[in-house]
C-alpha cells in the first residue's frame, strides 16, 4: 500500500492494454461505498469488441469521475454542491443540492448520477465517485485500484503516475498510442489514461486543453458589469427620451398644460 | 416440527427480502466472537481479520475489513502468493455470497414431492437423525456400497472421504471428471504428479491451449500472464472463441475444436526434426524420446494444417519461435482443453512439449503435495470394501486415480443399476443436477434413489431435489482444515458469526459420524481442536495463527530433478499406458465432427461466476453479462437469427430454449454458452429463470484413460423459437 | 364592451373550463405520484437526459415566449411610446403567469423543489444557472409590482394603484436589465457544452442571439395573444399598434440572420449547414420558419394590416424560434450513456421520448395558466382602455 501521509495530489492511472474486463473494481467499489444494487458509482465504457471475425480487437475503459483539475460540475453547480478538495478529489455534498441535474450537462463524461428513483422522502440525489476519500485519508488505495488483479489501474501522485505513462509509452512505444489521456484534456484531469485504441473507442471525448465550462465562466464573469452599463444606458434613454418628449411637448403646447402634463408622469 | 409450511413459507425460508437486498441496506454483520477474541482488532473494533476465499477453488489469502466491530469488506491478503493483496470480482462478492437472501439457515426436511419444492424446519438433532438411520438402514438392507457420497473440491474434503471410507462405501463421485481429469492424469503419467507450478517470472514465450486466463480467473496466474504480456512476452493462444484472454494474446488462433492435439504434434515434429530441443535435458532426465520421435514424424504442420485450419508456416514460425525462448518457453497444460475424448493425448503432447524444451526449473517447477509436514487426529483404520464401485475405477477406467472418481459413470451405472442398485446419496457442497451432463439422466437417478441428503449454505439444485438439506456455514462463518501453499499452512476462520443454525463441515461430519457409530474417525472435539492437532508438529498456538494469518512450514530442499514416475523421470512414452493398451506415445485421434447443420457446442469461463455455484449472488449478477447462446454474427445472419432472438437449441439428449447472442467473436461452426445458468431450484430467487443449463444438452461422452468427459463434443442445432 | 367582459359565459364552468380543470387535475396527481416514487417514476428522464421536454418547453419556450413584457414595458416607459399603453398590461400579466408557470415546472422538475430558495443563500458565482434563477426570481417580483397597478385598480384602491405608478420607473429598468440578463443567459446556459451541443448552435455568442430572437418573440407574442383574447373575448383589436409592431419584427430578424451567419461564417462552420443530416434539417427548418418566412411576412403591408396575416405569420415565427429553444436545450445536444457498451459514446445513441405523465405535466400547467389568465380578464380591468382605442382605429 502507497505512502499517502505526504498529501500533495493523487490521481488514477487506467492502462486499457492491462485491463481484463473482470469488474473486480465495479465490486468493490459497490461493496466500500454501500451502492444500492440498482446504482453503481464504476462502469465498463466503450466500445467492446471490434472488427469482423478473425481481424478482431477488444477494449475496454473503466469508467467513473475524472476528478477534473478545473471541474465543470463544481463550476456549474448553482449552489456551490460541488468542491475540488486539494489532494485531488472532486466531492459532492448532498446537503446543499437542489437536484436541478445541471451538473449532469456539464460533465463532459457524463459522470454525475442522479436518482431518479427516489421520492422527496427518500431524497433524490446526485452520486459519483469520491476517490474513496474514507479510505486515502487513512493511507489506503481507493476500493477499485486496491483490488485490481492486473494493476490496470494505479493511484499514487499525479506528477509520477504521468511520468510512469510516459515511461510504458517509450518502453513499448508499438503497444500504446502515443498520448496521456487526461495529462491535459479539459485542463487536465486526475484519472490519467493510457490506451492501444483511440481514445473515444474507450468512450472518452476528444475534448482540448481548455476546460468545456472556459466561455460559460468568462461570459459570467462579464454579466455583473454589463447589467450595471445596461442599466445605466436605459436609465440615461429614459430621462433622454422623457427630457426629449417634454420639450417637444412644451414647444407645442401652453406653459399651464405643460406643468399639468409634467406632474402627472412623475 | 409438525408445521407443514406451504410453497410460500418455504421461500421465506430462503428469503423474503430477495430481490430487494441491496449492499448499501443491510446493517454491516458483527465480527464473529473468536476472532473478536484472537487479538487482531483495536479498542474501538477495527482491524482486519485474515483467512481465505472460497469463491472458486483458487483460496485466495483475504482481509476482512472490521470496523466497529462490523464486517465492512474483503480485501486481497498481500501476504498470500494467490492473492498478492488482490480479490477478483467473486471474492470481492464474498460477502454478498454470506449474505445471499436465500441461504437456507436451518435444516430442512422434504414433506412434498422431490422437486417441488415443499420442506419443513427440523432442528439438527433431528435432521441428522434421520440422515443417520437412513444411511444405516440402507447399509443394514443392501451394503455400505448401496450409498454414494460426492463432493466437490474443498479444504474439509478430507473429512468427508473419512465419513464415507469409515462408512465402508467406495462409491465416490468429485468434479474432477468434469474438469481436469486429463490434465493431471497427464502429469501423474508424465511428471509424476498432479500440477506442476508455472513460474512467469522469468518466462519469454507462452502457447495456452484454451487457457483463458482473463476469464476463468486464477488470481495469481492471471495477475502473473498479464504482467507477463505487459514485459513484452509473447503469447499464442489457441481458442474457437476470441475471449478476453485472445485480446491480450500476442496471436490468436481461432483452431478447429478437438484438433489441438494435431496443432502439438506438429509441434513435435518440427521442433524434432530440426533438432531445436534440448538435447541434454532430454537424454538427461526423460525416457522415451526416440519412441517420440517415431511417432510424431509423420504429423507435419502441412498435415496439422489441414485438420487444424491454421496455416502450416504458422505452426512452423510458432514450433521456431518457442524453441528459441527456451528454457524460458511454457506450454500452458490448460484446464480442460479442448474438451474432447483426444484430449488426455493432447495434454500428453504439451506435457511431452514442456519437456523437450527443458523448461523445468526455469518455467515449471515441482508442486508441493497438499497437508504435507501437518499433523492429524489419530483415526483406525477403514474396513476393508470389496463392492465394485459403480464408476467403474479402477476396473473400468484404470488410470483414474480413487479420489477423483467418474461422476457421469456413477451417475449412468446408478440408473442402469448396474453392477448393483444405489440407494442413498450423500451429496457436500456439490451440485450434480447442475453439473453432470444430460441433466434430465441426472433427475431420473436422483428418482430411483431412496434417499439424497445435500449439505450447502444455498438451496441449490441437487438440495431442491434432495430429502434433507443440511445449512452449512458460508467459508466467512467457518474453520476448515489448514491449506499449505509453498511453506505456508494457512488457515480459514470466522469472521461472522454463523447466520441461523449454519455450522461448520467439520462439525456436521463429526456429528454423523457419531450419529452412525462411526467416532473414532472424527477424534477431534471441535473445529479449533481439529486445527490445533494440524499444527502440533510445527510448535505453534491456533491464536498466533490466527492472527498472522498462517503457520511457517519448515522449509523442504528436495532434488527437483526427480519425478516420482515408475523411471524416476519425465516419461515422453509411457510404458504404463502401453501395457494398458493405450498408446504410449500421443497418436492422432480424430475427433468426432458435426453433421451439416450442426455447430459444435462449446462450453467457457466468465470472471462473474464459478461453475454452478455463484449465480444467485446478487453483487455478481448485477455486474454480470446476461447469459446467452453465441453465434457467428455473419452465420446467424445467413440463418436469418439476430441477436437477441430467442432460439430453440437441440442435441441429441435435449433441448433449451435461450436468447442468442450474435457476435464476431467466435469460429463460424461453433456456438457457445456459458454454464451455471439455468438452475431448477426455485429456492434461488436470483438465479432462477436466469439462462439456461448447457448440462441440458451435453452428451455423455467419458474419455476410457482419464475418465473425464468431453464437454465440447456434443453436436446441436439451433433454430429461431 | 366592458359589459360584456364582465358578464362572460364562457368563463363559467363551460366544456372549455372543464377540459381545462381536468387537465389541471392529471398533473396535479401526476406530480403527487413525482413527488412519492421519484421523476424517474413518470418521466423518460434518464443519466443520459438530465434535461428533457419540460426543461426545453416550460423553461426555456417559457421564458422566451415571456419575453413580450419586457419588449412592452420599454417600448411604453422607457421610450414613452405610449400609444401602446393598451398592450402592456396583457403582455405584463403574460409574463407574469409565464414566469410562475416556469416556477411551477421547476418545482416538479428539481431533485429537490423544497430547496429551490437555497439559490439564494448558497451562491456559486461561476453558474450560469444561478443567475438565471436569481433573475427569474427578481424578475417575477418585478413583474408583481408591474402588474399590482391592475390588481389595485381592479379592487378600486386607486391611491395605492398610484402611489406605485409614481415609483414604477426604477423598477421598469430593473425588469428590463434582469430579463436581458436571463434571456441570454438561457443561451449562456448551454455555453457549459461546447463538446455536447453541435457546433450549428454552440456559439460563445449564445446569449446574444438569445436576446435579439426573445425580442422578436416578445413583438410576436403580443400580436399573437392580442389576436387569440380578442377573438375569444369579442374584443375589438388594436390592429394599427400590431401593424406598427409588425413592421420591427424584420428589423430584428434582419439583425438575428446577420449575426447568426456571420458567426458561422467567422467560426469555420458553414461546412455542417448542409451535410449534417437531421441537424441540418433542423437548422433550417427554425432559419425559415423563425427568421425567413416571417420577415417575408412581416415586410409585406398587406399582411401586416389583416388580422388573420398578423396571427398566421407570428405563429410562423413562435413556431420557428421555439423550434430553436427545444434544438439547443435537446435535439442538437449529443447525449453520452457511458454506463454501457456503445458503439461510440458521443454520438446519438442514447434515446429518449418523454412520456404521457410527463407531457400532462407541462399541460396541466399550462392549463392554469390559461384559466389564470381568463379570471384575471374577467375580475379585473385589463382591457380598460380598449373601448377609446377601438374607436380610434376604426376612425384611421
Amino acid at each position: 500500500m502507497t505512502d499517502i501521509q505526504n498529501i500533495k495530489h493523487k490521481a488514477f492511472l487506467y492502462d486499457a492494454t492491462r485491463c481484463i474486463d473482470c469488474r473486480a473494481c465495479m465490486i468493490a467499489c459497490s461493496v466500500e461505498n454501500k451502492i444500492p444494487m440498482d446504482k453503481t458509482r464504476i462502469w465498463v465504457a466503450g466500445v467492446g469488441l471490434q472488427g469482423e471475425y478473425p481481424n478482431l480487437d477488444r477494449a475496454s475503459m473503466v469508467y467513473h469521475c475524472m476528478h477534473c483539475e478545473e471541474p465543470d460540475c463544481l463550476s456549474a453547480c448553482p449552489v456551490g454542491a460541488y468542491s475540488k478538495r486539494e489532494d485531488g478529489p472532486v466531492l459532492y455534498n448532498k446537503d446543499v443540492c437542489i437536484g436541478c441535474r445541471y451538473c449532469m450537462n456539464a460533465c463532459p463524461f457524463g459522470v454525475p448520477h442522479f436518482d431518479y428513483n427516489k421520492g422527496l422522502i427518500d431524497g433524490a440525489f446526485i452520486d459519483k465517485c469520491t476517490m474513496c476519500t474514507q479510505r486515502i485519508d487513512v493511507g489506503l488505495e481507493p476500493a477499485c485500484v486496491a483490488t485490481c488483479p492486473t494493476d490496470a489501474l494505479m493511484f499514487g501522485e499525479r506528477a509520477d503516475l504521468i511520468k510512469e505513462a510516459h515511461a510504458r509509452i517509450a518502453a513499448h512505444p508499438d503497444r500504446y498510442i502515443n498520448h496521456v489521456y487526461g495529462e491535459f484534456e479539459n485542463g487536465g484531469t486526475s484519472y490519467l489514461v493510457l490506451s492501444h485504441v483511440p481514445f473515444n473507442e474507450l468512450g472518452l471525448p476528444n475534448l482540448p486543453e481548455t476546460p468545456v465550462k472556459t466561455v460559460s465562466e468568462e461570459v459570467m464573469g462579464i454579466t455583473i458589469p454589463f447589467a450595471l452599463t445596461w442599466g445605466a444606458v436605459l436609465t440615461g434613454v429614459t430621462v433622454g427620451v422623457h427630457e426629449y418628449n417634454k420639450r417637444k411637448e412644451n414647444a407645442a403646447k401652453q406653459p399651464v398644460e405643460a406643468e399639468k402634463e409634467s406632474e402627472e408622469t412623475k | 416440527m409438525t408445521n407443514i409450511l406451504s410453497r410460500r413459507d418455504f421461500l421465506k425460508l430462503g428469503g423474503a427480502t430477495a430481490g430487494a437486498l441491496a449492499i448499501g441496506e443491510f446493517i454491516p454483520p458483527l465480527v464473529a466472537k473468536a476472532a473478536r477474541e484472537a487479538g487482531t482488532l483495536n479498542a474501538n473494533g477495527d482491524g482486519y481479520i485474515s483467512s481465505m476465499c472460497e469463491m472458486c477453488v483458487w483460496r485466495c489469502g483475504l482481509l476482512a475489513k472490521i470496523e466497529g466491530g462490523r464486517v465492512v469488506k474483503l480485501e486481497g491478503n498481500p501476504d498470500h502468493p494467490h492473492s498478492n493483496g488482490k480479490l477478483c470480482p467473486r471474492g470481492q462478492a464474498g460477502l454478498m455470497n454470506t449474505y445471499d437472501p436465500d441461504r437456507v439457515l436451518t435444516p430442512l426436511v422434504r414433506v412434498g414431492k422431490r422437486g417441488e419444492g415443499l420442506f419443513r424446519k427440523a432442528s439438527w438433532d433431528e435432521a441428522l437423525g434421520i440422515v443417520a438411520k437412513n444411511m444405516l438402514d440402507i447399509k443394514q438392507k443392501y451394503g455400505p456400497e448401496a450409498m454414494v457420497f460426492s463432493s466437490t473440491h474443498n479444504l474439509s474434503q478430507p473429512l468427508f472421504e473419512n465419513l464415507l471410507q469409515a462408512f465402508g462405501s467406495p462409491n465416490y463421485g468429485t468434479q474432477r471428471s468434469l474438469c481436469f481429469n486429463a490434465m493431471t492424469i497427464t502429469n501423474i503419467m508424465t511428471y509424476g504428479m498432479e500440477e506442476p507450478n508455472r513460474d512467469y517470472s522469468q518466462v519469454k514465450y507462452i502457447i495456452l491451449t484454451g487457457r483463458n486466463l482473463a476469464e476463468a480467473i486464477s488470481n495469481s496466474e492471471t495477475q502473473d500472464l498479464i504482467h507477463a504480456i505487459d514485459r513484452g512476452v509473447k503469447v499464442v493462444y489457441l481458442d474457437p472463441r476470441f475471449t478476453k484472454t485472445a485480446a491480450k494474446a500476442t496471436e490468436w488462433l481461432p483452431i478447429k475444436p478437438g484438433t489441438d492435439l494435431a496443432f502439438h504434434l506438429a509441434m513435435l515434429n518440427v521442433i524434432i526434426g530440426e533438432g531445436l530441443y534440448n538435447h541434454f535435458f532430454v537424454s538427461q532426465y526423460t525416457i522415451g524420446f526416440d519412441e517420440v520421435a517415431n511417432s510424431v514424424r509423420q504429423y507435419t504442420p502441412e498435415w496439422a494444417s489441414k485438420i487444424t485450419e491454421i496455416p502450416a508456416d504458422t505452426i512452423r514460425r510458432i514450433a521456431r519461435e518457442f524453441a528459441a525462448a527456451a528454457p524460458y518457453a511454457l506450454a500452458h497444460n490448460g484446464w480442460r482443453t479442448s474438451n474432447f475424448v483426444n484430449s488426455f493425448q493432447t495434454e500428453r503432447a504439451i506435457a511431452i512439449l514442456n519437456a523437450l524444451v527443458g523448461n523445468w526449473g526455469t518455467t515449471m517447477s515441482p508442486a508441493g503435495a497438499e497437508g504435507a509436514g501437518l499433523g492429524a487426529p489419530t483415526q483406525p483404520a477403514y474396513p476393508r470394501v470389496s463392492a465394485l464401485r459403480l464408476d467403474g475405477v479402477p476396473w473400468k477406467y484404470p488410470f483414474v486415480p480413487l479420489q477423483y472418481g467418474v461422476i457421469q459413470q456413477m451417475r449412468d451405472s446408478i440408473l442402469a443399476e448396474d453392477p448393483y442398485a444405489a440407494h442413498g446419496w450423500f451429496i457436500s457442497r456439490q451440485n450434480p443436477a447442475m453439473s453432470i451432463p444430460d441433466r434430465k439422466k441426472t433427475l431420473e437417478a436422483f428418482a430411483k434413489l431412496d434417499f439424497i441428503v445435500t449439505i450447502d449454505i444455498i438451496m441449490n439444485d441437487t438440495a431442491w431435489f434432495s430429502d434433507v438439506v443440511l445449512p452449512e456455514a458460508s467459508y466467512l462463518e467457518r474453520y476448515d482444515p489448514l491449506n499449505v501453499v509453498g511453506n505456508r499452512a494457512f488457515i480459514r476462520q470466522p469472521v461472522i458469526e454463523p447466520q441461523g443454525e449454519a455450522k461448520s463441515a467439520l462439525w456436521i461430519y463429526k456429528q454423523l459420524g457419531g450419529l452412525l457409530g462411526l467416532s473414532d474417525f472424527f477424534q477431534y472435539k471441535d473445529d479449533e481442536d481439529y486445527i490445533q492437532q494440524e499444527l502440533a508438529p510445527l510448535g505453534v498456538s491456533l491464536d498466533e495463527v490466527r492472527k498472522q494469518g498462517y503457520a511457517e512450514l519448515p522449509e523442504s530442499n528436495s532434488n527437483i530433478y526427480r519425478w516420482s514416475t515408475p523411471s524416476g523421470k519425465i516419461e515422453l512414452s509411457s510404458a504404463t499406458l502401453d501395457k494398458a493398451g493405450f498408446d504410449g506415445v500421443p497418436k492422432w485421434e480424430e475427433p468426432p465432427a458435426p453433421k451439416p447443420g450442426q455447430f459444435y457446442l462449446l462450453t467457457g469461463k466468465d470472471a462473474r461466476q464459478t461453475q454452478f455455484g455463484t449465480q444467485n449472488n446478487q453483487l455478481l449478477h448485477k455486474y454480470d453479462d446476461e447469459p446467452g447462446l453465441w453465434m457467428n454474427t455473419k452465420v446467424a445472419s445467413s440463418q436469418g437469427l439476430k441477436d437477441g432472438d430467442m432460439v430453440q437449441v437441440t442435441s441429441d439428449v435435449g433441448q433449451i430454449y435461450v436468447k442468442l447472442i450474435a457476435t464476431q467473436a467466435i469460429r463460424p461452426d461453433c456456438v457457445y454458452m456459458t454454464p451455471g445458468f439455468g438452475h431448477l431450484s426455485m429456492g434461488l430467487t436470483t438465479a432462477y429463470g436466469l439462462g439456461s443449463s448447457d448440462s441440458d444438452l451435453h452428451v455423455t461422452y467419458t474419455d476410457p484413460i482419464s475418465g473425464g468427459q468431453a464437454l465440447s463434443q456434443t453436436f446441436v442445432t439451433v433454430k429461431k423459437a | 364592451m366592458k359589459m360584456q367582459i364582465a358578464i362572460n359565459p364562457r368563463l363559467r364552468l363551460s366544456p372549455f373550463v372543464m377540459v381545462l380543470l381536468t387537465l389541471m387535475g392529471i398533473a396535479f396527481v401526476v406530480a403527487m405520484i413525482r413527488y412519492i416514487y421519484g421523476i424517474g417514476a413518470i418521466s423518460d428522464l434518464s443519466y443520459s437526459y438530465p434535461w428533457g421536454f419540460w426543461i426545453s418547453f416550460d423553461l426555456f419556450t417559457g421564458v422566451a415566449i415571456g419575453s413580450g413584457a419586457f419588449v412592452m414595458a420599454a417600448t411604453v416607459y422607457i421610450f414613452e411610446l405610449k400609444e401602446f399603453q393598451p398592450l402592456l398590461k396583457p403582455s405584463v400579466l403574460t409574463g407574469f403567469l409565464g414566469y410562475i408557470m416556469v416556477v411551477i415546472a421547476l418545482l416538479v422538475d428539481l431533485g429537490h423543489p423544497e430547496r429551490i430558495w437555497y439559490m439564494m443563500i448558497h451562491w456559486n458565482h461561476t453558474s450560469v444557472l444561478l443567475e438565471i434563477g436569481i433573475c427569474v426570481m427578481s424578475y417575477l417580483t418585478v413583474l408583481a409590482i408591474e402588474f399590482s397597478p391592475v390588481v389595485f385598480e381592479g379592487l378600486k384602491w386607486q391611491k395605492a394603484a398610484h402611489f406605485v405608478h409614481k415609483f414604477i420607473m426604477p423598477f421598469v429598468i430593473l425588469g428590463v436589465v434582469l430579463s436581458t440578463l436571463h434571456q441570454s443567459s438561457l443561451g449562456s446556459l448551454l455555453l457549459i457544452q461546447p463538446e455536447k451541443l453541435y457546433p450549428l448552435w454552440w456559439t460563445p455568442i449564445l446569449p446574444v442571439l438569445f436576446f435579439i430572437s426573445a425580442v422578436s418573440i416578445g413583438l410576436a407574442m403580443i400580436i399573437f395573444e392580442s389576436s387569440v383574447s380578442s377573438r375569444y373575448f369579442h374584443r375589438g383589436l388594436e390592429i394599427h399598434l400590431l401593424e406598427k409592431l409588425g413592421r420591427a419584427i424584420p428589423v430584428v430578424l434582419v439583425i438575428y440572420l446577420i449575426v447568426r451567419f456571420t458567426q458561422l461564417t467567422l467560426a469555420g462552420d458553414l461546412q455542417y449547414l448542409f451535410n449534417s443530416g437531421l441537424m441540418s434539417i433542423l437548422f433550417w427548418a427554425e432559419i425559415l420558419l423563425g427568421s425567413v418566412i416571417p420577415l417575408i411576412l412581416f415586410s409585406i403591408k398587406k399582411i401586416r394590416q389583416s388580422p388573420n396575416g398578423l396571427l398566421i405569420s407570428a405563429i410562423i415565427l413562435l413556431v420557428g424560434m421555439i423550434l430553436d429553444r427545444f434544438d439547443v436545450s435537446w435535439f442538437a445536444v449529443r447525449h453520452p450513456d457511458p454506463l454501457t457498451y456503445i458503439p461510440s459514446l458521443m454520438q446519438f445513441n442514447a434515446h429518449y421520448i418523454p412520456s404521457l405523465p410527463e407531457l400532462s405535466i407541462s399541460i396541466g400547467i399550462f392549463s392554469a395558466g390559461i384559466l389564470a389568465f381568463g379570471l384575471v380578464a374577467k375580475y379585473l380591468p385589463l382591457f380598460e382602455d380598449e373601448g377609446h382605442h377601438d374607436s380610434a382605429a376604426s376612425a384611421d
